[in-house]
């Protein structure tokens, strides 16, 4: 097969998995299950969002309120994992000192987490974030970490070898080399964020896409509740997307070998 | 004409064991390197050729003896840049193009900007890289990685360059073709060369002097001048005398790996 033929078959493969899981799906709510308040099929999904977004804009409100949520948890989460990794790699000593609270906040059900947040910070967007923020650091902190951790011990005989000095070594070898860690722990950090803000709009809040999907399901709205899950699932998407091209950007020597 | 530019007096390096008697890996080594002279090593596998490299270079200390550059004592040297180390792996950053590579070492001694930029090119010429100055390594065969690898070793003006087995992951034929080039670009820079390789031919072909390690822990064993012409092509390898020589080397080194105990303790 050529490259073109190959990138074709690709496309047609895509398409046709997104095709095929619709069409089941309508037909297992059309034909099979035929309960609306249980499945609905895609087309009432799709005519639910038309009115949310277009006629009604009820959306909107929802949408703004959780990536606002979002975003602060995501952007504090980065902006603490990236430089502890760092620091935790390079000193031994910030490393055995942080580690027994590291494991403890990452290993246990964040989900536990939410009510002693919402205790603290009240039900406003402190709580919210700050669960956010608890979903999004783990990854990118013990990606940045690790990231540094493996950087090939040639590069680092190199440095020595011209003589760089230790911030030339973090600069020009330690951090370039760990940005594709980086950048897949900030990946994973997205799902995980985007988790945190429904489980912090499950407890207490007004609005919100949680919140949406949560009174969805208590009042049986079953379009609506579909159509939460699918702007979920949309964010999600358009954020690995945003970190794809910010990879490619970072990282053009990383070449084709990426696949997409 | 002057003193040596490189000499190793009674130089040892060992590396200490708890609870037993230290390991050692070379001992007593006393070498002395003239200008421009291109010395190649050769000896058997573990005989600690690397490691004398690395400790010429600064990157390891040694356990004794002297490193004398230019007749001073090498840490009296106000910088050991004095050395371009091209490595065995091509070593190359591969988020760096090939000009960005060979900066590296001139960034090291502070030294940036459009002047530097103009050195790394000239050395990617040197070494045949025009046009690809913006090439990342994967970009790259490996043939040309080792060009890159040269380029910013010889880019920092080196006193003395050391080259460990530099050719040894290329196929035989970039090989062949790998040491021409460097027979060239030798005769062009004037540079003294440390070389390191298992191959005895490319040991030949290329130097004026080749050193025989003995086995760990390593000490010179016997030293081969190679009066043959130059300059020299691959032909040379046919002559008599190289073949002559190629011989007599084969046949200290495997007396080495038989004293070590044979090739099963390689
Ligand atoms: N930092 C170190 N700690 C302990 N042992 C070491 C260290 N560096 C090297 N050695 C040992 O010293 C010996 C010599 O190693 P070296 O790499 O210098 O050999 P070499 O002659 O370059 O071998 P080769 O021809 O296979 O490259 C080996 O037995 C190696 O295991
Ligand atoms: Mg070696």
């Amino acid at each position: 097969m050529t490259e073109e033929q190959r990138n074709l078959v690709s496309i047609l493969l895509r398409v046709g998995s997104v095709l095929t899981g619709l069409l089941g799906w309508h037909y297992l709510a059309v034909a099979v299950i035929k309960d609306p308040g249980i499945l609905v099929s895609p087309v009432e999904v799709v005519s639910k969002a038309y009115e949310m977004m277009v006629t009604t804009g009820e959306l909107y409100p929802h949408l703004f309120a959780s990536s606002i949520i979002f975003f602060y948890g995501f952007v504090l989460a980065v902006l603490v994992g990236v430089p502890l990794g760092f620091v935790m790699a390079l000193s031994p000593l910030v490393r055995d000192y942080v580690n027994p609270w590291m494991t403890t906040l990452y290993t246990a059900p964040r989900i536990a987490f939410a009510p002693i947040l919402l205790l603290w910070f009240g039900i406003g967007a402190g709580s919210k974030v700050a669960i956010v923020f608890l979903g999004c650091v783990f990854p990118v902190l013990i990606n940045s970490y690790y990231g540094m951790r493996v950087v090939n011990r040639e590069y680092v005989e190199l440095a020595r070898s011209y003589r760089l000095d230790r911030w030339a070594l973090f600069g020009k070898i330690l951090l370039p080399a760990s940005v594709p860690f980086i950048l897949a722990g900030v990946r994973l950090a997205i799902g995980r964020g985007l988790t945190g803000v429904a489980i912090a709009e499950w407890f207490g809040a007004t609005e919100g896409l949680g919140y949406l999907i949560f009174f969805a399901g208590q009042t049986l709205n079953v379009p609506t509740l579909f159509v939460g899950v699918a702007v979920f699932a949309a964010l999600g998407i358009i954020g690995f997307e945003i970190v794809r091209r910010v990879e490619k950007f970072a990282t053009p020597w990383r070449g084709q070998t990426q696949g997409s | 004409m002057a003193g040596p530019v490189l000499e190793l007096r009674n130089l040892n390096k060992e590396i200490p064991r708890p609870g037993k008697e230290p390991f050692q890996i070379f001992n007593n080594l006393n070498l002395s390197v003239r200008e421009g002279e291109f010395v190649s090593i050769v000896g058997p596998s573990g005989c600690g050729k690397t490691t004398m490299l690395r400790v010429v270079n600064g990157l390891m200390p040694h356990s004794g003896g002297e490193i004398l550059l230019d007749g001073k004592a090498a840490d009296q040297v106000s910088d050991q840049l004095l050395m371009g180390f091209v490595f065995q792996g091509a070593s190359l950053l591969p988020w760096r193009t090939s000009l960005k590579n060979v900066l590296l070492g001139l960034e090291g001694r502070g030294n940036n900007g459009q002047e530097a930029e103009q050195i790394a090119k000239k050395f990617l010429d040197l070494v045949g890289l025009n046009g690809f100055e913006n090439h990342y390594p994967h970009e790259l065969s490996g043939g040309m990685q080792q060009r890159v690898n040269l380029a910013r070793a010889l880019a920092v003006n080196p006193r003395i360059l050391l080259m460990d087995e530099p050719f040894a992951a290329l196929d035989a034929q970039t090989r062949s073709f790998m040491q021409l080039e460097l027979l060239r670009i030798w005769a062009e820079t004037k540079k003294t060369v440390i070389f390191v390789t298992h191959m005895i031919a490319e040991a030949v072909l290329l130097s004026d002097r080749v050193i025989v390690f003995s086995h760990r822990p390593g000490t010179i064993k016997s030293e081969f001048d190679i009066p043959l012409p130059r300059p020299r092509d691959m032909d040379i390898r046919s002559d008599p005398q190289f073949l002559h020589l190629e011989n007599q080397i084969w046949k200290q080194i495997e007396q080495e790996v038989k004293a070590a105990g044979g090739f099963a303790q390689l």
